[in-house]
């Protein structure tokens, strides 16, 4: 059985980020990536957006994924493309790894330490249980994405989108351009859930409404889809009467959340949070079973590509240093609490005897702030504090805390006090 | 005749109008008014798109404008690429069609396809 | 000039042509739809009853009993998936009374080793039960299937022991001639001394071509449904059922043969023969429901919601009878519950009844009646598997990553007897699409393997019915 330091699992742009800076480390790393190219899911991001906070310029989805690949094909990492994971176990301290592809079959490698860049998946209409029938024509908004952008096919003439994610909107502007019709697209909450940018270049620049607090109620055809009908929702999201709207359509796209894909690893357990659907970490992204790592989408779902891959290149030295023993066992666990004006915060726990080392937290406010103050507390005590102007939900936020401020012996809270 | 928009300079988002002497109203910073100008008298976007190629793993090489175009154009340069029939090898950045559509930039590969 | 024509292909359908099949006669099955098991086979309990439901002395819970005894064969003989779980039927201390109404149905119909048991006995075999139960019936023989391959299991093994098989041809109508019937359909006409209607919701249609006042009504019933994903396999053992009330017979919670929970039915009376939307009012009622049998229930780890038409008829027996203008002519209607678990006796009852009497049949010597399937490369040892990779390497290649299914799989899904022609076909055999991402990953390479496996483009690889594409257009092509 071959033998690795670090097994990355995933291509995307966490893995790649993460077994580049690990082989950096000079640990002998190994890379799974089940599709037959590196990059993930940027390949399919064909437009604008990437790459201002890590490489300082503005980069469509691929050119920041070719940066990425550069840098790995340059390195020594053992890359297998076309790759599929296929459970994991875990013996003596160390993870065996069983993966299949049409040149080896199945086979079984042994790593150190694994790290989980698996990404995520879409949620479905079964997962928001879409009322209505179920012809040819609802698709998940990333998968048409695909289907259009690397394999060259439209799914619909006639298109309504759900969700105004980031997705939803690219997605709009994107079959408008190759000529399909959008007819519109509804948002559930009372504002977009994509960045303003996109709303202007991608629906107000071809003139597609869009529908805040409307959500679809009906979905319509036998065979194939005929139509939707969607109507507004109040505070509380049940449907507001006599609201409805019509609209005939050929496709229904789907924006309505990602999911991190851990879900189908198998046999090594390990906690995880209701609030993201991912790996409950400790400071240095190690989940609750040691040596296993997760960052990047697989971990909770992030807005922006950059912050990708930084979290990565954090989990990546850490799951270096543990690996070279330099982590110090998580015999003292300091938990991470958050107000209720936060929806999740990362990590959720802290490793009491590694406080030594700067922490960095992601959050996410549970509303949109003009002007706001983060407060990291212990014992009631503020011990350090963060400004930060237009708080959005959407938006990840980042605290470094550094190293020594966080004491050992008691729990941390983080509270935002926001005004609009 | 009043034209409202909004402004995507910053995350504010500030609701602008602009009148027909391109005076600029509802901006909270100075940035709002020559962004507003621009798109009232010459809007300029990005293009990104695809164009046909034959390869093992991609059915089609992502595109984009090297530069920003005349918003006007957006449909006359997505005909433009319909032409386009590609065989690999091709590099990042490799121009696919120069001075596209009479604007004074070139539709560049956006990625690497090897074969 | 065919012995006898099947219209339809459900699990009713495909099970008469394969008990025809062992005989020595000439037998055609036609189908409307694109695939086996389109409707109600599709979208159902998955159960295999018991028998405690029916009413005494009705074909119902003479067939349902005698369907449920002939799986366990049926399942090795056609190899398809069977989950022996056993079912306990639950009932709060209010209805006690009705509870014992349907011990003692029980009883009447012979359902075996039927068992009366106080709220401890239950917990002991399922302890998650709602605070409410308080007493129940263990029906050891219940069991847990996967409808549609039991139909393509039926009609492929029917096919291999010579029956013919036309999908996409739907009747028209029927002329009655002296030496039988001529079947006019969208794809030519079909001859026959015998028709046998098992066309599900459209049977009430297709008796009206046979005769002039069809002798039952289709009043077709909708029931919803919630899949929650393979993670909870385990939360139930048994499939639960609460005591029938005058509403209906209520959600059932039921383990699947993959490990999924189903949550469902619901019972809304509609019009239409096909529609299958669900509602959020029908999700709500499937909450309560659930909620009155088992306490908690992770609704967040919802996968799919679907719904069912159930082919109910105006006689609340399945009505199986000959036509009265022509006695060579069987309806097989108003198949609803039980009709999964009876579709086998049923095929035995309808030849035994109303064909071998009137017109003798003799044993066809080549009748085969196992069926063998290939085993999904996961399922193999690894000996096998290796054996099997070193024959065709495309086994190593992962397509669908939540069920683990490999291009392999997918390619011997789409060249066996009834083969995938589509991407929901696909799904169907080789359960590709399934899991948790329901197809958002492998969609696209299912429809890459179809196009090469039939030699077509993706631009003609339907979802599932005729004219579905996925792809409508190419992008790029010069106008």
């Amino acid at each position: 059985m071959k033998h690795f330091d670090i097994a990355v699992i995933g291509g995307g742009a966490g893995g790649l980020a993460a077994a580049e800076k690990a082989d950096r480390l000079g640990m002998d790393v190994v890379l799974l990536e089940r599709e037959p190219f590196l990059g993930g899911i940027l390949n399919q991001c064909i437009h604008h957006g990437f790459g201002l906070h890590h490489y300082k310029e503005e980069l469509t989805g691929p050119e920041y994924a070719m940066r990425a690949i550069d840098d790995i094909e340059r390195s020594g990492v053992t890359i297998k493309t076309d790759t599929t994971a296929l459970d994991y176990k875990k013996l003596g301290g160390r993870f065996t790894i069983r993966y299949t592809n049409a040149e080896e079959g199945e086979r079984t490698i042994e790593a150190n330490a694994v790290i989980l860049t698996s990404g995520s998946y879409e949620r479905t209409a079964g997962g928001i249980r879409l009322p209505g029938e179920r012809p040819k024509g609802v698709h998940t908004a990333g998968k048409a994405q695909r289907y259009l952008n690397i394999e060259g096919y439209m799914v619909g003439r006639k298109v309504f989108i759900l969700g105004s994610g980031d997705i939803g909107l690219i997605m709009a502007r994107r079959l408008t351009l190759e000529g399909a019709e959008v007819k519109g697209v509804a948002e559930i909450k009372p504002h977009p859930g994509g960045l303003t940018r996109n709303v202007v270049q991608c629906l107000h620049d071809f003139d597609i409404p869009l529908y805040l607090s409307h959500t679809v109620t009906d979905v319509r055809g036998d065979e194939n889809l005929e139509g939707i009908t969607i109507a507004e929702v109040d505070d509380a999201m049940q449907v507001k009467e006599a609201t409805e709207k019509h609209f005939e359509v050929d496709t229904l796209l789907l924006s309505v959340g990602l999911i991190p894909d851990i879900a189908t690893l198998g046999d090594v357990h390990y906690a995880i949070d209701p609030r993201t659907n991912g790996a409950i970490v400790d400071q240095t992204y190690q989940t609750t079973q040691d040596g296993l790592f997760a960052a990047g989408n697989a971990l909770h779902i992030h807005d922006l590509v950059d912050f990708v891959t930084e979290e990565s290149l954090r989990a990546a030295l850490q799951a270096a240093a543990y690996v070279k023993g330099e982590v110090p066992p998580r015999e003292k666990q300091v938990d991470v609490v958050t107000g209720e004006t936060i929806s999740y915060a990362l990590p959720q726990r802290l490793n009491g005897d590694y406080l030594d080392k700067s922490v960095t937290f992601s959050l996410r406010s549970r509303h949109a702030y003009e002007k706001g103050t983060f407060l990291i507390k212990q014992r009631g005590e503020t011990i350090e504090r963060f400004k930060r102007r237009f708080i959005n939900p959407a938006e990840m936020e980042h605290l470094v805390v550094e190293g020594g401020r966080i004491a050992r012996g008691s729990g941390v809270e983080i509270i935002l006090e926001g005004s609009s | 005749m009043k034209k409202e928009l909004i402004c995507i300079v910053c995350p504010v988002g500030c609701h602008l109008t602009v009148d027909e002497a391109l005076n600029v109203s509802g901006n909270r910073c100075k940035r709002g008014i020559p962004y507003a100008k621009k798109e009232m008298t010459n809007p300029e976007r990005q293009i990104t798109s695809t164009v046909r190629i034959h390869s093992e793993v991609f059915n089609r090489l992502s595109v984009k404008t090297s530069a920003p175009i005349p918003k006007a154009k957006r449909f006359d340069i997505m005909r433009a690429l319909d032409e386009i029939d590609l065989t690999p090898p091709v590099e990042t950045g490799d121009v696919i069609i120069e001075n596209v559509a009479g604007t004074d930039a070139d539709i560049v590969a956006s990625r690497r396809i090897e074969k | 000039m065919k012995d006898f024509l099947i219209i339809g292909a459900g699990i009713t359908g495909a099970f008469i042509a394969r008990e025809l099949a062992k005989y020595d006669v000439d037998t055609v099955v036609i189908e409307k739809e694109s695939d086996v098991g389109n409707h109600a086979t599709l979208a159902n309990s998955a159960l295999v009853h018991s028998g405690h439901d029916p009413e005494a002395n009705t074909l119902k819970a003479k067939l349902c009993v005698e369907g449920n005894a002939m799986y366990p064969d049926l399942a090795e003989t056609l190899e398809f998936p069977l989950l022996k779980s056993g079912g306990l039927l639950l009932a709060g201390d209010d209805e006690r009374k009705a509870l014992m109404d349907k011990y003692r149905n029980a009883l009447d119909n012979n359902v075996p080793s039927v068992r009366w048991f106080e709220r401890a006995a239950l917990l002991e075999r399922e302890p998650g039960l709602a605070s409410r139960v308080a007493a129940g019936l263990d029906l050891p023989t219940t069991m847990v299937t996967f409808p549609w391959e039991v139909a393509i299991a039926a009609m492929e093994n029917a096919i291999d022991n010579g029956v013919a098989f036309h999908k996409n041809t739907e009747v028209t109508r029927i002329d009655q001639e002296s030496e039988g019937f001529a079947v006019h359909t969208d794809r030519g006409v079909f001859r026959a001394e015998y028709v046998i209607n098992a066309a599900g919701a459209f049977a009430e249609r297709i008796a009206a071509m046979a005769e002039e006042e069809p002798p039952f009504r289709i009043t077709p019933r909708r029931g919803e449904y919630m899949v929650l994903d393979r993670r909870n396999e385990g939360l139930i053992k048994h499939a639960l059922y609460p005591v029938p009330s005058e509403k209906g017979k209520g959600v059932l919670i039921t383990p699947q043969t993959h490990g999924e929970i189903l949550l469902g039915p619901t019972n809304t009376a509609q019009e239409s023969l096909e529609a299958v939307p669900t509602t959020k009012q029908g999700m709500e009622r499937i909450k309560t429901g659930a909620g009155s049998l088992l306490e908690k229930i992770p609704y967040e780890e919802t996968i799919r919601t679907f719904a069912g038409v159930r082919a109910s008829s105006s006689h609340e027996d399945f009505y199986i009878q000959p036509s009265k203008a022509d006695e060579r002519f069987i309806h097989v209607g108003g198949i609803d519950s039980p009709g999964l678990t009876a579709a086998p006796a049923i095929a035995a009852y309808v030849v035994d009844t109303f064909i071998r009497p009137r017109r003798p049949l003799d044993s066809n010597p080549h009748f085969n009646p196992k069926r063998k399937t290939k085993p999904l490369y996961k399922t193999l040892d690894d000996v096998d598997k290796n054996a099997r990779f070193k024959a065709d390497g495309r086994y190593g290649r992962i397509i669908c990553k939540c069920e683990r299914i490999t291009e392999g799989d997918v390619v011997d899904h789409i060249g066996r007897t009834l083969g995938a022609t589509s991407v929901k076909g696909v799904k169907k055999r080789a359960r590709a699409g399934s899991g948790l991402c329901q197809g958002g990953y492998c969609e696209g390479e299912i429809i890459k393997v179809l196009a090469r496996e039939h030699g077509t483009s993706p631009l003609d690889i339907d979802y599932y019915e005729q004219g579905t594409p996925i792809f409508l257009k190419e992008t790029k092509v010069k106008p």
